[in-house]
């Protein structure tokens, strides 16, 4: 690479801070790469038997198709032996960056928030039927309590099943927005302590 | 005129016609127990830093530091449906309020206390509805509430303050502080606490105190408003969000040293008062914070 810089270029990067920092991370890659070329050569059959496995139970690939991950094993070794190791880490760098692009792209963002919904639900649907049936164990214990408790209770019972449905609601609109997850996680626990209160209260609230 | 007092006192008399009947209907109403509400006093010797623990789900707690190394209750019951325990064991008394009958009503199962303590003393309370006021204690505190509110003035200890519904005042409280309610309202004024979170839901949050220098300062709702009053000379470090709501500053704040990269979430506002000294931190889910000048 620094052979093929003229010296205009070089005396460009010089002066500029930025493009010499340019300059300066492209050599550093310049001076990287080779050392790559004696890194491991293919990887050990056990890699593909397990990694061949684990596709086959997961219905990802069966066994009729052995012939294709067979080619593809082929290919990829065939690869690896023909082209020289640095011009295999560039293309490596490339397609990092190519990735990167990709990953800002309307699909992905869409697919992020999916991930991050399906996360979400994951972690709060159980929780939240294990509340449901709290609940309704805490309610049945409240009808010989005090009246003005008993109001309390209730009016507060509904006051944080409300914020609960902002919450969720608010994470379906933004599924990325960790702030919002908080408050949803934090209205849950309210919930939880609550329904802790009116049961320990339940039978001698008065 | 001559007529005058004679007119009087045939309305007099018109009166007590009304009157003494109605006397006699309460007299003999259901649910009313000669003799209550009475009063009954009791005293303990207790050493250095006593743990007083009371449980009263109906009535009023009121509690007052003194001079003497006693811990005094009194208490005066609405009926004698409810019973009021009180016992000592070590350096430790508890006052157990509990319903003798299971079918008496709620009202007939009020009681409520007085309880003076030796100011070190700690204070662990419990109340359903009525209503709870601690002055002048310095030892801990912690108070269990659902719908009364909870007063405490000239505190020093660590406090923790727990009500669903009931609302929460400190004034001129140091020491740590942790409250926590679904719908009541907290103000904390003229507060000298280094640590202090108050989370509420539906409430309002009211700060009025000083910030002091290493001292944190967290208040978090979900709706209503938050308030903070600052004098120009004060220093803190302000993050102040609310992710649907809106965020009103009158402080002058510089960029802050520690938010290199701001969230990009709701209302948000970040900066230093001065020197940043205090950390303080409020968040709204949709409610309205407002960082105001001290009048």
């Amino acid at each position: 690479m620094g052979g093929e810089r003229s010296a205009g270029a070089q005396a460009h990067a010089r002066g500029c801070a930025r493009c010499g920092s340019l300059v300066s991370d492209l050599d550093g890659i310049h001076q990287t790469a080779p050392s790559l070329a004696v890194a491991d050569g293919e990887p050990p059959a056990r890699v593909w038997i397990a990694l061949r496995a684990q596709l086959e139970q997961e219905g990802l690939i069966h066994d009729g198709r052995r012939g294709l991950t067979e080619t593809l094993r082929n290919w990829l070794g065939e690869i690896l032996t023909v082209v020289p190791r640095p011009a295999l880490a560039g293309a490596y760098l490339m397609a990092l960056v190519a990735v990167g692009v990709a990953l800002t792209g309307p699909d992905q963002r869409r697919l992020n928030e999916d991930l991050w919904i399906h996360g979400t639900q994951v972690s709060t649907q159980p929780l939240s039927a294990q509340l449901d049936s709290a609940e309704q164990d805490a309610i049945s214990s409240l009808t010989n309590s005090n009246p003005v408790v008993t109001a309390s209770l209730q009016k507060n019972l509904a006051i944080v099943d409300n914020y609960i449905a902002l919450c969720e609601k608010s994470v379906l609109d933004e599924p990325e927005n960790e702030v919002a997850r908080d408050y949803l996680y934090d209205a849950y626990q309210q919930k939880a302590d609550l329904l802790a209160q009116i049961s320990e209260r339940g039978g001698d609230g008065r | 005129m001559s007529t005058q007092p004679t007119l009087r006192s045939r309305n007099h008399w018109k009166a007590a016609g009304l009157i003494v009947p109605s006397l006699l209907l309460c007299s003999a109403a259901p649910g009313a127990t000669p003799g209550f509400p009475d009063r009954t006093e009791q005293h303990f010797k207790v050493d250095a830093r006593p743990v007083v623990t009371i449980h009263n789900p109906n009535g009023t707690i009121t509690v007052r530091a003194w001079t003497k190394q006693d811990v005094m209750v009194v208490a005066k019951r609405a009926t004698d449906q409810v019973a009021v325990d009180s016992e000592q064991n070590g350096n430790r008394v508890e006052v157990t309020t509990r319903q003798v009958s299971t079918t008496a009503a709620p009202d007939d199962l009020r009681a409520d206390l007085e309880i003076s303590v030796p100011e070190d003393a700690e204070l662990q309370i419990h109340n359903d509805s009525g209503g709870v006021n601690v002055t002048n204690v310095l030892g801990d505190m912690n108070v269990e509430t659902i719908a009364a509110g909870v007063d405490i003035e000239d505190a020093a200890g660590y406090l923790t303050v727990k009500t669903v519904g009931g609302s929460f005042q400190c004034v001129r409280c140091a020491g740590r502080l942790e409250v926590s309610s679904i719908s009541g309202n907290f103000r904390l004024i003229d507060l000298r606490s280094s640590y202090v979170r108050a989370q509420t839901s539906e409430g309002n949050i009211t700060f009025n105190g000083q910030f002091l220098p290493s001292a944190t300062y967290i208040l978090k709702n979900y709706n209503g408003v938050i308030e903070v009053r600052f004098s120009p000379g004060d220093s803190f470090d302000l993050s102040a969000t609310s992710l649907k709501g809106r965020v009103h500053n009158e402080a002058k704040l510089v960029p802050s040293s520690h938010h290199h990269f701001l969230p990009k979430v709701g209302n948000a506002l970040f900066g230093s008062l001065n020197s940043g000294r205090a950390r303080v931190e409020l968040n709204s889910f949709d409610g309205t914070i407002n960082i105001l000048k001290r009048d």
